[in-house]
């Protein structure tokens, strides 16, 4: 596929950018804490910005390739939040 | 601008919006349940708008399917990630912030 | 009576693969120890309930667990030793009246009728697991050993791993699983229908199938009710959807208002809804709308976070619950009492 006419491009990437402001806003939650479940939360809503700038980014250029980047990294961040539940929860044992 | 230009930005401009109340949440909200509150919904939301809005612009293409498979993934998961951080939360033992505490640390 | 003169066993039964054998250990089990005292034996074989009073389906369910019963019964006296001392069977349904949930419910109907008929031994089946091996919570076994029952396991050979690939009435089971993933992979590569994405896509759904089959659906899928329930899930999705949009509005408001004007509290209630997709479904909607969070579903109760008041009123009028009951049940079980109607005929109820 070609990339979209420069105005919606324009408008996908603009969108991109905020995501991604967005992003270095929540990582204070990260920094800050206070308890660990936050931090994950934290880096579950930058993780769901990150697959949404990818899909963005896909469009704007006109690159479908990205999307599958976004895919995958969409199933590594819901892993991610359930592999933390489920440690905390069972103190360790994972699987 | 074609309707489907149109749509695009409003959907963008849409789910930008509701990711911006995802931040403010996450950010300002006094406990981590009521953190969860805003990462679940409004991120969720705006996720799945701006992918709505990502799908349109790939037109009928099979990457607009894939976009869509990808917005449904989000919209599944997202709420089962949250749901499982704030048991694990729950299951720790950590109390939920209630309006009167709210002289104590709501941070 | 008691145990001295009469040797009494109590078997859980249910759909297992290693029940065949387990029934002949138990049997062996009485018969040996009734002959050493020279006294007779009878064996409970009791199969707990895994439906809810007010499922449609359970008609269906409890005639099968009768049939199972039956079985049941014709094997043990298969295995009776003529010559030896006397072996009765008996057989029962138990918990039909409530809902089963946890090894633990299991647990406790099972003791409640081992006190009533002064049974003191139980012989579980390995394989069986009723209310799921859910990795939160302690097998049947080690909660039966909690109630002070002697319980011994049937040390019968498990084959069932290796035995399930073949086993018939899983095979639509792994279908299904193949299917899917099949389909996702086609998807995913765009429909290209060259051999090579047709092989790889073949090798990786089969590895899907054999490695997850057994996780990914519990049992092998009721075909029939699918086509139903998936033009009733076409029906929810919108009325969900417009539900989410308010939701978000309203969070939207309260999170951006100077004051955050939130009243957050924790709310515990009993959803009318059963088994694992219905109940994920309402967790997760439940999660997505009007102020509310699902934080834990643990036995039937779920425990929710409400962001505001309004929020908890709209979850106690339970509109999404019998919309979800509406998508797996059909109309018919959606015009249960709402959980606050329910919550206040109980209240009456104990009065």
């Amino acid at each position: 596929m070609s990339a979209p006419s420069p105005l919606v491009s324009g408008v996908l990437l603009g969108a991109a950018s905020a995501f991604a402001a967005l992003a270095v806003v929540v990582l204070y939650r990260v920094l800050r804490g206070p308890t660990m479940q936050d931090r994950v939360i934290a880096v579950n809503v930058i993780g769901s910005n990150t697959v949404v700038i990818l899909a963005l980014v896909a469009a704007a250029l006109g690159e479908p390739m990205y999307l599958d980047v976004a895919l995958v990294y969409a199933l590594l961040n819901f892993l991610m939040s359930i592999a933390i539940s489920k440690f905390t929860v069972e103190r360790g044992g994972v699987i | 601008m074609t309707p489907a230009e149109i749509a695009v930005v409003l959907l963008v401009a849409a789910g930008t919006f509701f990711a911006v109340v995802a931040a403010v949440g996450v950010i300002r909200l006094p406990d981590l349940y009521t953190r969860t509150h805003a990462a679940s919904k409004s991120d969720t939301l705006g996720a799945v708008l701006t992918l709505g809005a990502v799908a349109i612009t790939f037109g009928g293409e099979i990457t607009a399917v894939k976009t869509v498979f990808l917005l449904l993934f989000m919209f599944v998961t997202n709420p089962t990630a949250a749901h499982a951080i704030a048991r694990a939360a729950y299951d720790q033992g950590i109390e939920p912030w209630t309006a009167d505490d709210s002289g104590g640390e709501p941070e | 009576m008691a145990a001295e003169d009469h040797t009494r066993i109590l078997v859980p039964v249910g759909e297992s693969t290693t029940l065949r054998n387990t029934v002949a250990y138990a049997v062996r089990v009485a018969q040996d120890d009734a002959t050493e005292r020279g006294v007779s034996a009878t064996v409970h074989f009791v199969y707990p309930a895994v439906w809810r009073s007010v499922e449609p389906t359970r008609a269906e369910k409890f005639e099968r667990a009768g049939d199972l019963l039956e079985r049941v019964e014709v094997w043990a006296r298969e295995d009776v030793e003529p010559d030896e001392a006397d072996v009765a069977v008996e057989t029962a349904i138990v918990g039909a009246e409530e809902y089963l949930f946890s090894p633990s419910d299991f647990a406790r109907v099972l003791f409640d009728y081992a006190r009533e008929h002064g049974l003191d031994r139980v012989v579980v089946d390995p394989e069986y697991q009723p209310g799921g091996n859910a990795p939160m919570l302690r097998p049947l076994e080690f909660e039966l050993s909690q109630t002070g029952l002697d319980v011994e396991e049937a040390p019968v050979e498990r084959p069932a791993r290796r035995a399930a690939l073949v086993g018939r009435e899983s095979l639509s089971q792994y279908l299904v699983v193949f299917g899917a993933s099949y389909l996702f992979y086609l998807v995913l590569g765009g429909f290209s229908v060259d051999a090579f994405e047709l092989f790889t896509g073949a090798v990786s759904a089969g590895i899907v199938t054999v490695v997850l089959a057994k996780i990914s659906l519990k049992g092998p899928p009721d075909l029939g009710r699918l086509p139903g329930q998936a033009a009733r899930m076409a029906l929810y999705v919108p009325y969900l959807l417009w539900e989410i949009a308010k939701a978000n509005v309203a969070i939207a408001y309260v999170v951006l208002h100077p004051r955050l004007p939130i009243d957050p509290s924790l709310e515990r209630f009993e959803a009318a809804v059963w088994g694992d997709m219905p109940a994920t479904t309402l967790a997760n909607s439940i999660t997505l709308t009007p102020g509310t969070l699902t934080v834990d579903v643990s036995e039937r109760e779920f425990y929710i976070h409400a962001l505001t008041r309004s929020s908890r009123e709209d979850l106690f009028d339970g509109a999404l619950e019998r919309a979800v009951r509406f998508v797996f049940y059909g109309r018919r079980a959606a015009r249960i009492p709402s959980p606050e109607e329910r919550l206040a005929s109980r209240e009456r109820g104990e009065q």
